[in-house]
């Protein structure tokens, strides 16, 4: 087992010598900036921080300037001011536990001039108010680097958190609702003993006016939503959930406050309050889950850069703000930073990793001329590019008026429960209008009452938590398995899913390789040739290199001098006397050779050694394929990459249907032909690309490491990167619907049976009270069966069609 | 009974109270975040290493006094 970084958890790669000084022993870290990190949380006296973490940190880059963000023509848009004091709001990379929160508060707090440090670790977001005299912002953002966080910095809209006040007002009324409630009960069980012993009516009075005072603030104020809902679904002509319950509420409580005053028959404000806050709390839940989806982050502000490095027309190079560019402005890209804009290679070639955006895994060589995309990642630079198209021209802001398009066509499906609530809430309604219309012909004294008690056994409380219940269990299950529902109705259309769609790169396979095969020259051993290959790529970050590290780990390397990679080539250096080449056949070996897609190594005297090798596919993605055709859903890869590749793991994975090099369209016109076939469909994805086909399918689905930008348009995201979580969310979601469909029908059972007694005057106030809070208590009980799947499957090695082949 | 003419509005008082409290807690950002504060007693106040507060200070000679 290679030693962890102290400060990140990653893996130190042999032979490095780092170390930091912590709390008086040396501790091993991974690179210059987690040393940086490290010392600097000590000097800061924080370094309590690595006792109170749950989860290692993020790995941290050494330091960067950002000087560039006190310029005018940001501090314009990412800053808002206030007399001396500024504000900004800042998007935390690598915020991981609360630990996190409580260090950047500390040691930001710490700095001059800062007046307010507020972290909001579910949204990853940074409020910063500070005196911008004292302290500018790039020493803010720096401070924040130096900490191994990323920041970037939103734009100054952001500030006020709709979501944050949202949430705040909805705590209130809920709890005023609840306070509300148990005081009105109180009050009702002594009017209820009251009705058994006698009571004299001064005193009945006193407690009926008691429970009007304490349900009066609950229907004028918690009850609010309600409220403003039914105005505004009357305003668009349409019957939702919310006229029928407004209407409920309101009657049952005018109706009380005319008996009150009328001084006879029974008062129903315990009903009026309880009813509100079951509701409510129903409400609750589900914005809870809504707003979680929300942080799901402003994924265009982690995409593209928000600073660009303008090269003048004398030459020097100033650091401006993205937005500042304009069609001709000369860039340059430093090696392994984002491209700002679309632009046009100006420089003789470099590689880009456009996996993001095409899916397709191989970095792509560049030259001169050809044209770079935002948002993709320079592996081999730098580059220096002249910009063709900025902001909403870009090909990345292209794809993201097509995420919203496949969003908005996405079918909605109902509510299988809500819609059921809403027809059966209007259903009582007309019913108290019969009951009390019947009785006014028989019996007007009692016409009232029993309108009144049939409004009250039916209310729907049972019904308004049948869903929401079973739903916030099933939410709380899944995220225990590290399964994060982002919208709670995919649960629901999960259960429907006939196919699921898979992406290849990074959703089935990793994003690495692995060594397959060495075919080695007569009289050089594996280990040589794996010895010298990993040497020549010992600085590279390009996927073949990290293969051939990891296939060579613990052996020692050779020396190897003068290295030089050629982009979309390979790479040249010297060893000892002799000049090695390690490459596409071409390259190593001269014009000419035949190139069956190995990389060969070659020395003066001609090839050395061949190395073959493959995508590596997830440990689990077998056992969950399997898992899932088993259960008689079909299977389907669509990927960006090229067809042999994709086949190969089609093959690998026994997978009978696949499709190469689809674009973003494609696979939206794949998905619009399956959808014909009207079965559901779901889609499972990492890239840029494939969000416009999460955000359509039936249940689209992320994996936790994917591009911000799928997880935000994502339904499910699957955590730990582990694609078995689906197997488990698939087990969840048919639970859920069991018990939902239970739960419905034993509120529709329980009110089919009280009902018709209520409207012919057989049911007493304190009976009618009692049976409305064992039903929904039924519903609850009910909803708490919902329970994660025994274990997570055991993963077994790769067997299902794996290409096996003989090393030579 | 008359008991209950003195207590019933006394705990409506207590109630508003409680209320009053609440309100002023969700203002004052107290329900925001319910996982960092929980950390704090777990950590000793140690105090600052002098300069160490800020990173200029840290890297530039203190000011002449």
């Amino acid at each position: 087992m290679a030693e962890r970084c102290f400060h990140c958890g990653e893996a130190i790669a042999p032979g490095s010598a780092l170390t930091a000084l912590q709390d008086g022993t040396p501790r091993a870290v991974c690179c210059i900036g987690c040393r940086a990190a490290v010392e600097w949380i000590e000097g800061l006296g924080l370094a309590d921080y690595y006792r109170l973490r749950s989860e290692p940190a993020a790995r941290a880059e050494a330091a960067a300037d950002f000087s560039a963000w006190d310029r005018p023509a940001l501090d314009r848009l990412y800053v808002r001011r206030e007399g001396d004091q500024a504000e900004a709001c800042v998007l935390v990379g690598g915020l991981r536990c609360a630990a996190c929160s409580w260090l950047i508060e500390r040691a930001l707090g710490a700095l001059p001039g800062v007046a307010e440090v507020s972290v909001n670790p579910a949204a990853r977001r940074l409020r910063l108010r500070w005196e911008a005299a004292v302290t500018p912002l790039s020493r803010l953002l720096s401070a924040l680097a130096r900490l191994g966080y990323t920041a970037h910095p939103l734009e100054a809209g952001a500030i006020d958190s709709m979501a944050q006040r949202e949430q705040r007002t909805a705590l209130k009324r809920l709890v005023i609702a609840g306070l509300g409630m148990m005081q009105a009960m109180m009050y009702a069980v002594a009017l209820y003993a009251g009705a058994f012993e006698g009571m004299d009516p001064l005193t009945r009075d006193f407690f009926r006016w008691l429970g009007f005072l304490v349900t009066t603030p609950v229907v004028l104020y918690s009850a609010q939503p309600f409220f403003a809902g039914a105005r505004r679904e009357l305003a668009a002509r349409r019957l939702g959930m919310d006229v029928p319950v407004a209407f409920a509420i309101a009657l049952v409580y005018v109706a009380s406050l005319a008996e009150a005053l009328r001084g006879g028959g029974q008062v129903y404000f315990d009903s009026a309050a309880m009813f509100t806050f079951f509701l409510l709390g129903g409400r609750y839940l589900e914005m809870r889950a809504r707003h979680r989806a929300a942080d799901v982050v402003d994924a265009l502000a982690r995409l593209q850069p928000a600073l660009a490095q303008r090269r003048t027309a004398t030459g020097a190079e100033e650091t401006v703000g993205v937005h500042e560019l304009v069609p001709g402005d000369v860039v340059h890209v430093a090696d392994g930073a984002t491209v700002p804009a679309d632009g046009e290679l100006l420089d003789e070639r470099c590689s880009v990793d456009e996996s993001m955006l095409s899916g397709e895994s191989a970095a792509r060589a560049r030259r001169r001329g050809d044209t770079l995309l935002a948002g993709s990642v320079l592996v081999q630079g730098p580059a220096l590019l002249r910009v063709t198209r900025v902001g909403s021209d870009t090909v990345l802001s292209s794809m993201l008026r097509l995420i919203a398009r496949a969003g908005a066509e996405r079918p909605r499906v109902a509510r299988e429960g809500e819609r059921l609530a809403a027809g059966f809430v209007a259903a009582v309604l007309a019913l108290t209008l019969i009951t009390a219309g019947a009785w006014l012909w028989f019996d007007p004294a009692r016409a009232f009452p029993a309108a009144l008690a049939v409004l009250v056994v039916a209310c729907p409380c049972a019904f308004a938590l049948a869903v929401p219940t079973a739903l916030t269990r099933a939410l709380a299950v899944l995220a225990r398995q590290g399964v994060l529902v982002v919208r709670a109705d995919a649960l629901e259309r999960l259960c429907r899913v006939r196919r699921v769609l898979f992406d290849k790169t990074g959703t089935l396979t990793e994003n690495r390789l692995e060594l397959l095969s060495v075919v080695c020259a007569a009289g050089v051993t594996r280990e040589q040739a794996l010895a010298l290959g990993a040497a020549l790529e010992r600085g590279s970050r390009h996927p073949l290199a990290c293969a051939l590290r990891t296939a060579a780990e613990g052996m020692t390397l050779p020396p190897a001098q003068d290295l030089e990679a050629i982009a979309g080539q390979g790479v040249r250096g010297t060893l000892g006397a002799e000049s090695l080449r390690l490459g596409r056949a071409s390259f190593a070996l001269g014009p000419g050779a035949a190139d069956d897609g190995s990389v060969v190594l070659a020395g003066a005297h001609g090839e050395i050694a061949r190395f073959q090798l493959r995508e590596r596919v997830r440990g689990e993605a077998a056992t969950t394929l399997q898992a899932l055709a088993a259960q008689g859903i079909a299977l389907e890869i669509l990927s960006g990459d090229a067809a042999e590749r994709v086949e190969a793991v089609a093959r690998r994975l026994g997978v009978a249907t696949w499709h190469a090099r689809q674009t973003p369209q494609d696979k939206l016109a794949r998905l619009d032909v399956l959808r014909r076939g009207s079965e559901g469909v779901a889609m499972v994805g990492d890239g840029v690309n494939d969000a416009p086909v999460l955000a359509g399918a039936d249940v689209g689905i992320a994996l936790a490491g994917a591009a911000e930008l799928s997880q935000a348009h994502a339904d499910l995201v699957l955590g730990g990167d582990r694609l078995d979580g689906l197997l488990q969310a698939r087990a969840v979601a048919l639970a859920t619907r069991r018990v939902m469909r239970q739960n419905l029908a034993w509120a529709m059972a329980y009110n089919l049976g009280a009902v018709p007694l209520a409207a012919l005057g057989l049911v007493p106030p304190w009976l009618a009270a009692i049976g409305m809070s064992l039903s929904s208590l039924g519903v609850l009980l009910n909803s708490l069966r919902i329970a994660a799947p025994d274990s997570r499957p055991q993963a077994t090695p790769v067997v299902a069609g794996a290409v096996q082949e003989v090393t030579a | 009974m008359n008991i209950i003419l003195a207590l019933i509005p006394l705990s409506l008082v207590l109630l508003g109270l409680g209320i009053w409290a609440f309100f002023w807690a969700v203002n004052h950002a107290q329900f925001d975040d319910l996982d960092t504060p929980g950390l704090a007693p777990l950590v000793e106040d140690r105090a600052l290493p002098p300069g160490a507060a800020s990173p200029a200070a840290a890297e530039s000679p203190p000011p002449a006094e």
